[in-house]
């Protein structure tokens, strides 16, 4: 017989492989192989995170954060979906374009941001363009081979029923790059996300990276605050990505 | 009708004066040698495509774009995967601005007559080739349409499968009378189904008989009536091909092959 009185609690390989790491990091600093100064022991940073999620000015420089990243990637969606679904569709569009594009994408964002600084100037504006400026081409990348890799029986099932030119839209072109689309946005947030910080240092503007760079230059236990303010970081990252895409990944996989 | 594909400096021809007349109410399976353009043919009837001279007319009105009494099977099904069963045979009801009831009426006593009641909430990825087929008949028929063309319907199905799925679409013609067009390189499934045998020549394609099929269903390919117009149809191609062989085409020296072996099966 199965024997039910013994439940065994297995832990994911990747809980056990944190507390090791946060163990060694824990065993380092406190016995003093590195100095405190220079890796703060995590409980001091974990306590230090605690405070952090308690404290409205770190909670409204995330705020911010989370707010300019999302109007980042809202302004490169709105502006690049339209530009992606017609070079997908149209392959001399896409000759003409592609090129030009792939061009552009390859100049290194933060270059482009501190042009863009001198041009505009330092503020949410600048923050805000680079973020949509680095999201723009996870997106448009993307969608286009979405488009491109329609196959050619759907437009005929869709011409077939008589489906207008917004019916074939939205009831055929959409659903069927719905899984690159979340694809080019997930990339698109990552990308954002990640300058964002220095564009935040670059531009003078509220945030999480500000706040880092803030503190760090700061007081003794500065080092501890960065370090949580970063551990924040990640956080978001992952729970972002967990709670927003991956619902509609999950959604998903049942029919694709 | 003539069909010509121009893509400088090439211009092919892949029909050419091809004329001939469909009847309601019957199954006419067109047949001829691989590449020669039948799959094209039914395209220009569906509205998918347009010929390059002449017309095609439906009830006597020409047909320049899909018309909403023809219907379409495709080979490779072309159902929509983020579409459930049902709603994959709702589409053209959809598309036509159908009450949701009237559409998942119509779905659904589709889907007991091709054999799916049950697998309504499926989606395509977890169905069978049959039986994503079946949902593409069922889609087809969905819309009430006079005529419903099947682009090389039964060939990316197994053999068994096929042969289970051939006798249904008998059935359902024999049931609604509708008009079925069937594009196929099968030729005891033209047999098997067909009223009448279009059989295309190769490239360019013309029209090298209609041959009519009047024996008794189901058929059975073992039956000697059905041998013998397997043999003369078979004929008719072999002869087609062999002009093409000796214009040294050797793509179609190898489809000469393939009939040859088909026929020794």
């Amino acid at each position: 017989m199965h024997d039910n009185t013994r439940r065994k609690i297995v832990l994911p390989s990747w809980a056990l492989a944190l507390i090791v790491i946060f163990a060694v990091w824990e065993a380092i600093s406190v016995s003093g192989i590195v100095p405190s100064s220079q890796l703060p022991p995590l409980h001091q940073v974990l306590l230090a995170l605690v405070q952090l999620a308690g404290s409205p000015f770190f909670l409204s420089h995330v705020g911010q954060s989370l707010a300019n990243v999302t109007a980042g990637v809202s302004i490169a969606l709105v502006l690049v979906l339209p530009l992606a679904l017609l070079v997908g569709l149209r392959s001399q569009f896409d000759q003409a374009l592609t090129p030009i594009i792939m061009l552009v994408g390859a100049l290194p964002d933060l270059a482009i941001l501190t042009l863009l600084v001198t041009v505009i100037g330092k503020g949410n504006v600048a923050a805000v363009t680079i973020s949509a400026f680095s999201a723009f081409f996870p997106i448009y990348f993307t969608v286009r081979q979405g488009v491109k890799d329609i196959p050619v029986d759907y437009f005929h099932v869709a011409s077939v029923f008589k489906a207008g030119r917004i019916q074939t839209f939205t009831k055929m072109v959409m659903p069927s790059i719905s899984p690159s689309l979340l694809t080019g946005l997930r990339l698109s947030f990552e990308f954002s996300w990640n300058v964002l910080l220095a564009v935040e240092i670059i531009a003078s503007v509220a945030g999480i990276g500000s706040f880092i760079s803030n503190s760090l230059g700061g007081t003794a236990h500065s080092l501890t605050y960065g370090l949580a303010a970063i551990l924040t970081v990640g956080m978001i990252t992952i729970g972002m990505d967990r709670a927003f895409f991956g619902r509609f990944e999950n959604r998903m996989k049942r029919w694709h | 009708m003539t069909k010509v594909y121009e893509d400088p400096p090439e211009r092919v021809t892949a029909l050419k004066d091809i004329s001939f007349h469909v009847n309601e109410g019957e199954f006419l399976c067109i047949v001829g040698p691989s590449g020669c353009g039948k799959s094209t043919l039914l395209r220009m009837i569906a509205g998918l495509d347009h010929p390059s001279s002449g017309q095609i007319r439906f009830r006597g009105d020409l047909l320049t774009a899909p018309h909403s009494k023809i219907s379409m099977v495709f080979q490779s099904f072309a159902l929509l995967p983020w579409r459930t069963v049902v709603q994959n045979v709702e589409f053209g009801l959809e598309i036509q601005g159908k009450p949701k009831k009237e559409r998942e009426a119509v779905a659904m006593r589709l889907l007991e007559m091709v054999g799916l009641r049950g697998s309504e909430n499926l989606y395509p990825k977890q169905l069978s080739g049959g039986m994503k087929q079946r949902v593409g008949i069922a889609r087809a028929l969905a819309t009430d349409p006079e005529v419903v063309l099947m682009d090389e319907a039964f060939s990316a199905i197994d053999e068994f499968t096929a042969e289970a799925l051939r006798e249904e679409v008998s059935e359902i013609h024999k049931e609604t009378k509708k008009t079925f067009l069937l594009v196929t390189h099968n030729l005891p499934e033209a047999i098997e189904l067909a009223d009448r045998i279009l059989v295309l020549s190769s490239r360019p394609a013309k029209v090298k008989s209609i041959v009519g099929v009047d024996l008794e269903r189901p058929r059975t390919s073992t039956d000697s009536e059905f041998i013998t117009i397997h043999k003369d149809i078979f004929g008719l191609l072999q002869a087609e091909l062999e002009n093409s062989i000796m214009r040294h085409r050797l793509s179609e020296l190898q489809e000469f092959k393939k009939l040859r072996d088909m026929e020794e099966r």
